[in-house]
């Protein structure tokens, strides 16, 4: 069994205007000592699924559907319940780590805080432990940084701490949104190195939720593609790279910047035109309709269409996707 | 009312000639200490001994992490900070030198367009307003002149000229962007420093204000100074590129060759860390960026 | 030769916007949303703060009204109305002339709310300009204003409004606004230099700077308009000071001269009888408390409202 299965996730947040479908029907699941990617750019919903799952999403909003997670139906418990559940079982870490350390405590309290929440320590014990965390994210000199406030610790090593308290209670699974965005591209490396270093050390599983395609290549095992709250596409990291399906995604490779190759410097990239659509009045056919290439083919502007099983393991919601237009083309031929 | 008549290089600058040339540029900031009197104990060199030419036409890109001095770097260069020691020469002119006068009618030749397409419009000013600025400011035309401008303008960089009275808040921030490239059009300037302009953006709207930026370099002739600090953004953008790491200028050359050929270690070392959209590839590098961990080593 | 080349940059740019043609449509605006409009409906939502409004515009209406609806005389001397109850005759009663309370209350009410506001408007506008003067030139100017007021804030509040009013000689409404204004606008002084030294860190002032704009441009037209929000909060916040203050320059006797009133010297009047005829006192102290509460709670729905944090979709 899958350590956490995700099935018909909805995130909806009622606003004055309307509902705003954030998340819109969401299924995945993640298996033991695995690492899923979420990848998406913004306004596609990845942190408000990872914010459903753990029980996080903000007052306007109400998550319905299955989070299954070791077991436990997740939706619909009460906070203090989901309370003990993160942090001990599900560890997460944020974007910016300026925010989400508290810049009035020391480290060493932020840390011992969680590990006596939940493992109920000694503080003796607590401290000692926080020690080992600090040294096992490779921040020198760690007894002697306990002390320390949030704004002596640089950037990245802010991030390394908010990883050691997420992993503090030694979690079965560990969601990470955009950890690396908010950091330089060298520390980046460091850190998306340290993740997977713990993640086979502690045989934990791993959400990572990004926009950089390259975070995903690097660290995921599963890749989802999500569009406009909904997963579009679906498969192996290796797999989807090398065969993506759906037009976004493709797209979505097409565009990024090349740093290798002939005449990168002179040609245009292939920009998708137009921009997401609206969450309040989402569009009642393929959400990807008015900016792809081939949505003139069929009515898949009207007609949404479904996640459907291209290959083994393989995913799309399209109506045409890559292999098969392809295998179109042949035919009229 | 017709434009004032600028002294200073009118004629289209030949393209053999830099159009720009930075000399030891320096900008200390000063740290303090002290409760009654504030004593200077040391300083912040943010850049330190920086040289560089862009000419006429081309665009240099200046690639490197936070805190290396990229983007004061290019508030120097157009005097929005006033740089500590060096010598910023555009068209010829000393602009370190020059008084305020000469300064401001220079300003015409060189403009910017800036990272956060939240914090760089005037939430309180009409896009029309935005836009038309720099051409009032200057004297330029009248009012109706102006305004044709402004909609010709809004056209050029991709935005609806329809919405010339709507404000910057009801925009998304790949529009917004487009408006502050049309501000830095307005005056026709030859230079453009562009700070980190799609850094803010998602990748599918980088992709069209970056080519917006290649489109509008052909069409009127601008040069650019590309900051930032993906270096496969800079890569696309960039002629020859200089890679700054804290306060100095590491590496310079043609972009060609500074990818394929980097000589120094950082330049490698960043190069490797870039994550690349090939998982093939990416797990293939973490043994090599494993090497040049003791290189980065984080300052604390 | 300048003009040839803007002639033809506009040639250019013509030609190019007729060659872009379609692309224009990725500039469809998202929602028609006012800036106003969304801080207006987040007021509304704060049920304090719409309580407050209408309970202050109640005020403003009594205040304005009762005079010219009612048939007493408020000046009229009567001994044998004297120090009567409250009544529907006289719904606050009578003071030991006889004179109506009800309205001789409003008239009162109308002179303290006219120094309050005056006196607010005056310290807005000594405390923003001395704020921006020094917030935007910064360095030496900046550091010596502030030393200054620095001092100044040294100097208690009442003392020193009763010092300007003992300089003056009378107290008139005008001596009365100087006093409150000359003692209280240093908190807005303060806040406005640290809106303006905050607001002039936005890429938009440089983007304004690059262009060439000159400082007062920079000054009117980019930075004191993004300060309005603070602005308004501010206005609620310094008038119940106010008030308070005139009240209590009043109350001992250092008010508007009678037969004028004002809530702080009707209170003063029924100071003497307070313990035979506690109305007397009682009905302007509340009046004022009234105004001060409603001003509070007006100011903290208006900052909640106008937060430029939650502002953006």
């Amino acid at each position: 069994m899958a350590l956490l299965e995700v099935e018909d996730l909805r995130t909806l947040f009622k606003v004055r205007e309307g509902e705003v479908h954030a998340v819109d029907g969401v299924s995945f699941s993640v298996e033991r000592g695995k690492t899923l990617g979420i990848v998406g750019e913004s306004g596609c919903g990845k942190s408000v699924t990872a914010l459903s799952i753990m029980g996080l999403v903000p007052v306007p909003g109400r998550a319905t559907g299955s989070v299954v997670f070791d077991g436990k139906q997740l939706v619909g418990r009460k906070q203090r319940e989901l309370e003990n559940i993160r942090g001990r079982d599900i560890g997460m870490i944020f974007q910016d780590p300026m925010t989400s350390l508290n810049p009035t405590l020391t480290i060493g309290t932020q840390i011992t805080e969680s590990l006596r929440r939940h493992l109920d320590m000694t503080r003796e014990e607590a401290r000692k432990r926080a020690i080992e965390l600090l040294e096992e994210v490779h921040i020198p000199n760690a007894s002697g940084r306990l002390a320390d406030y949030p704004h002596r610790y640089s950037g990245g090593m802010r991030q390394r701490v908010m990883i050691a308290i997420a992993i503090a209670c030694n979690p079965k699974l560990l969601i990470a949104d955009e950890p690396t965005t908010a950091l330089d591209v060298t520390v980046q490396a460091g850190v998306l190195d340290l993740l997977s270093e713990l993640q086979s050390e502690h045989g934990m599983s791993m959400i990572i939720i990004t926009h950089d395609m390259g975070v995903v290549a690097e660290t995921a095992d599963d890749v989802i593609v999500m569009y406009a709250g909904q997963v579009i596409e679906q498969a192996a990291t290796l797999e989807l790279f090398d065969q993506p399906e759906h037009p976004y995604t493709e797209a979505l490779l097409a565009a990024l910047p090349q740093i290798e190759g002939e005449g990168v410097r002179h040609g245009r990239l292939n920009a998708i035109p137009g921009r997401p659509p609206d969450l309040l009045t989402p569009p009642s056919g393929c959400r990807f309709a008015a900016r792809c290439a081939y949505a003139g083919m069929d009515d898949c502007a009207e007609v949404a269409p479904q996640l459907r099983e291209i290959r083994p393991g393989h995913w799309v919601r399209s109506q045409h996707p890559a292999s098969e237009r392809a295998a179109q083309v042949v035919g009229v031929r | 009312m017709t434009d004032a008549v600028l002294e200073l290089g009118h004629e289209p600058q030949p393209v053999d000639q830099p159009l720009l040339v930075v000399e030891g540029l320096k900008k200390y900031f000063p740290i303090k200490k002290g409760i009654l009197v504030n004593r200077t104990v040391d300083h912040v060199k943010a850049v330190d001994d920086v040289s560089f030419e862009i000419y006429p036409s081309e665009t240099l890109g200046l690639v490197g992490e936070s805190g290396s001095g990229k983007s004061t770097t290019g508030y120097c260069v157009l005097q929005l900070l006033k740089p500590t020691d060096g010598s910023v020469r555009f068209l010829g002119q000393d602009l370190t030198k020059m008084n305020q006068g000469d300064l401001r009618r220079m300003r015409r030749e060189m403009q910017i367009v800036f990272q956060d397409p939240y914090a760089s419009l005037n939430p309180r000013m009409t896009v029309g307003d935005i836009v038309a600025e720099p051409l009032l400011v200057h004297d330029i035309g009248d009012r109706r002149l102006r305004r044709r401008s402004v909609e010709r303008l809004l056209e050029v960089v991709g935005f609806n000229p329809d919405f010339i009275n709507r404000y910057p808040h009801e925009f998304s921030g790949g529009q917004r962007q487009r408006i502050g490239i049309a501000r830095a059009l307005a005056l026709n300037p030859r230079l453009i420093v562009c700070d980190e302009p799609v850094s803010a953006l998602d990748v599918s709207i980088q992709a069209q204000i970056l080519n917006l930026l290649k489109d509008l370099q052909g069409e009127f002739g601008l040069a650019y100074l590309f900051i930032a600090h993906d270096l496969a953004v800079v890569r696309t953008m960039s002629d020859r590129i200089a890679v700054m790491n804290r306060g100095k200028i590491v590496e310079t050359g043609p972009a060609e060759d500074v990818y394929s050929n980097p000589q120094d270690e950082y330049t490698k070392a960043l190069l490797a860390a870039v994550p690349v959209p090939d998982p093939r590839k990416m797990r293939a590098r973490r043994a090599e960026r494993r090497k040049h961990r003791a290189v980065l080593a984080e300052p604390i | 030769m300048a003009v040839d080349r803007r002639q033809e940059f506009e040639a250019a740019l013509t030609r190019t916007a007729e060659a872009r043609g379609a692309e224009a449509s990725a500039g469809a605006a998202l929602v028609r949303a006012s800036l106003w409009r969304d801080a207006y409906y987040r007021f509304i939502r704060n049920r304090a703060s719409v309580i407050a409004a209408i309970a202050f515009v109640i005020m403003l209406g009594y205040v304005i009204v009762t005079p010219w609806v009612s048939s007493e005389d408020p000046y009229a001397l009567d001994f044998s109305k004297a120090y009567l109850s409250p009544s529907w005759a006289h719904p606050f009663g009578t003071d030991q002339f006889g004179r109506d309370l009800f309205v001789r209350t409003a008239l009162g009410g109308r002179i303290s709310i006219e120094i309050g506001f005056a006196a607010t408007i005056a310290i807005m506008v000594v405390g923003i300009l001395y704020g921006s003067i020094s917030g935007f030139a910064g360095g030496w100017i900046d550091n010596g204003l502030m030393r200054f007021l620095d001092a100044l804030y040294g100097l208690p509040y009442l003392p020193f409004a009763i010092l300007t009013l003992a300089i003056f000689g009378t107290v008139n409404f005008w001596t009365m606004v100087v006093a409150l204004t000359v003692a209280s606008w240093f908190t807005t002084a303060r806040v406005m230099r640290g809106q303006i030294i905050t607001l002039k860190e936005n890429d938009y002032v440089r983007a304004a700077h690059a262009v060439g704009a000159r400082w007062h441009r920079i000054l009117f037209r980019h930075l004191l308009p993004n300060t309005l929000g603070v602005i308004i909060v501010f206005v609620f916040l310094e008038l119940p000071g106010v008030i308070l203050g005139e009240a209590f320059l009043s109350f001992i006797g250092l008010g508007i001269n009678p037969p004028k009133a004002s809530w702080g010297s009707l209170a003063q009047d029924g100071y003497v009888s307070y313990l035979s005829h506690p109305y007397i006192i009682v009905v302007p102290s509340i009046a004022i408390a009234w105004l001060i509460l409603c001003a509070f709670f007006i100011a903290d729905g208006l900052r909640d409202a106008l937060d430029p944090r939650t502002r953006e979709a």
